[in-house]
């Protein structure tokens, strides 16, 4: 490349401008998305030659059941791997914002309030504690200068002992039929009033990594922090931001599956951790942060959850799950791997 | 030295533990001056870089911009008076594309309600930082290529560019030759002459005393936390420069 360089002026140009039909159909066939809508549409086939029934717009309504929960994490998870770092807590954080909604409206509605008003405070119970669980992860990495990875195990750990304390354990029913109305009825067959709500926050996220300054310094301190910092970005300060967004998120997680079920179980969110970063990386996120799209989370998000729901029915038992997450996780990240040599070399 | 100088360091000291890194520096700049700044591993450079850079505070001594005196508490409050550094480890994001470092910290947005939730204004800021680059001798075809995919050479004449964009008073370059062959090296040294054109203060930093003889006006020679030399560039021979890093006396005027 430096040999084609000529003397001065400087000039970076280090190849002729390829803009040929074939050229961009080679970049649109090697695009990541293209890549994992093919994995995706060869999955689906494959599922629905073992089981007719997966081939079927109910199934796929389902699929979007089991989507909108892992795409909400994802879309925190993404995030955070974008700036170098991990969210092991947003599983067990869906777990307890979801118990949280349950138990204020329970406590709410026993006591004769109209539900509507019930809901909406058990929304905002849901979110507060997303945020507070989100304000603890930033500051433990900011301030207290712990890797994102410990200090996100540790309110992992802390979410799950709070949401058993809690609940006893048990699971927290006695929702108003309202909960259950808004989690199920569908329209257009296959959407719910929560995955228009999932929808709309994952074009607002894809607008904000791909146009906003935010995005852009999210990129950039992923890239290089030392960079970001001597440019004159409060590196510390956008973090902060990150944390407590991927905490709102696994918050509107566990409200999506709240609504879904009526109740609110201490059992959900399990390995949700596994299966955010696991939509990430399959969605070509790289680890090393800096680099990846939220469009290619959105596919890998829908991949993970295609895996697990014909998982099931195929008659693979629910436990082997987490077995096949964590091989899409090593897989995607090897393939990442072998991507990075050969463009690098 | 008949100018005023544009930044000014007077009796800098600063100590690690039992380590004197600086005893008393005098250190000075004028604008279009390239004032080399040389001296051996642990001779105080970098130290002196980091009080000049706004890194550290210097336990004594004052700055001095514009004859006023300065106290920075960060990179970013000298940043925001003018003074540019370019650190050896790169201040370039490799994955943002050449236009996107460029504006890095500085990312404008489109006029309007857009503009407040923060949306960029990336075509004008692709023009600009291709017109910015070209005025200091740099041709950018395509700004919005990352910058991962440049090579080294290409890489640090846009970190370089950048600063030099975006300094109003000073330019501290910190190694900008290293790992570089010799015609990288020579445009490097060729931003580094435009940046002077454009009435700049440049402080260069290096240890490839060929480059320091071609591109400097003048020369200070660090020895042991102190200034052993400070004389124009014309009055050294390689020769006596290098007596003048190790320890020996020579200085020729």
């Amino acid at each position: 490349m430096t040999s084609e360089t000529k003397g001065m002026p400087l000039t970076l140009q280090s190849s002729p401008v390829r803009s040929g039909r074939n050229e961009r159909l080679k970049e649109f066939a090697t695009r990541q998305e293209t890549l994992l809508f093919a994995v995706f549409a060869l999955m689906v086939l494959v599922f629905s030659l073992v089981n007719p029934r997966y081939f079927s717009t109910a199934a796929f309504g389902n699929i979007l059941q089991d989507f909108g929960p892992v795409m909400l994490m994802a879309i925190g998870q993404t995030l955070v791997i974008l700036t170098g770092g991990i969210d092991l807590s947003v599983g067990a954080l869906l777990g307890l914002s979801g118990v949280s909604a349950a138990l204020a409206i329970r406590a709410t509605t026993s006591s004769g309030m109209d539900p509507a008003m019930s809901i909406g405070i058990g929304i905002v119970a849901a979110l507060a504690v997303g945020a507070f669980v989100g304000l603890v992860n930033g500051l433990l990495i900011t301030r207290v200068k712990l890797a994102p990875f410990i200090a996100t195990l540790a309110t992992m750990g802390a979410c799950m002992g709070t949401t058993l304390v809690i609940t006893g354990g048990v699971q927290i029913a006695g929702a108003p039929k309202e909960v259950v109305l808004i989690g199920n009825t569908r329209f257009l067959e296959i959407l719910t009033t929560p995955l228009v709500v999932v929808l709309v926050l994952l074009v607002i996220a894809w607008l904000s990594l791909s146009r906003t300054r935010f995005g852009r310094r999210t990129y950039a301190i992923g890239s290089n922090p030392f960079a970001a910092r001597v440019a004159g970005i409060n590196v510390n300060r956008h973090l902060m931001k990150v944390y407590v967004i991927a905490g709102l998120l696994a918050a509107v997680a566990g409200l999506f599956v709240y609504f879904r079920l009526g109740s609110g179980s201490p059992a959900s969110g399990r390995g949700g951790e596994l299966q955010s970063i696991a939509a990430a990386v399959i969605g070509g996120i790289s680890l090393v942060g800096g680099v990846g799209r939220v469009t290619g989370t959105a596919l890998g998000a829908l991949i993970t959850a295609s895996v697990l729901s014909g998982l099931i029915l195929i008659g693979i038992e629910p436990n082997a799950q987490q077995i096949v997450v964590g091989a899409l996780i090593a897989f995607a990240v090897a393939v990442q791997g072998i991507g990075r040599h050969n463009s690098r070399a | 030295m008949s100018k005023q100088p544009v930044y000014e360091a007077r009796g800098i000291s600063k100590n690690y533990g039992n380590v004197i890194a600086l005893d008393n520096v005098d250190f000075s700049v004028a604008a279009g001056e390239v004032v080399g700044l040389v001296g051996d591993n642990g001779a105080g450079k970098s130290t002196l870089v980091k009080a000049l850079s706004g890194a550290h505070k210097p336990d004594a001594g004052a700055l001095y911009l514009d004859g006023q005196p300065v106290e920075w508490n960060s990179p970013h409050d000298a940043l925001e008076r003018g003074i540019e550094t370019l650190y050896q480890d790169s201040s370039l994001a490799p994955d943002l594309s050449v236009s996107a470092n460029v504006f890095l910290g500085r990312e404008e947005v489109v006029p309007g309600f857009w503009g407040k939730l923060g949306f960029l204004a990336n075509k004008s800021m692709d023009a600009r930082a291709r017109q910015e680059l070209e005025k200091v001798g740099i041709a950018v075809p395509s700004s919005s290529r990352s910058v991962a995919k440049l090579s080294g050479g290409q890489r640090q004449a846009v970190a370089i560019g950048r600063a030099v964009t975006w300094a109003t008073k000073v330019i501290i370059l910190d190694e900008p030759t290293n790992h570089l062959g010799a015609r990288q090296s020579a445009e490097v040294l060729h931003v580094i002459k435009q940046a002077r054109e454009k009435g700049l203060a440049v402080i260069f930093i290096s240890h490839t005393l060929p480059h320091v003889l071609e591109v400097t006006d003048r020369i200070v020679v660090m020895r042991l936390g102190r200034v052993a030399v400070d004389a124009p560039t014309s009055t050294f021979t390689p020769d006596s420069l290098v007596k003048a890093i190790t320890g020996f006396e020579v200085v020729a005027s």
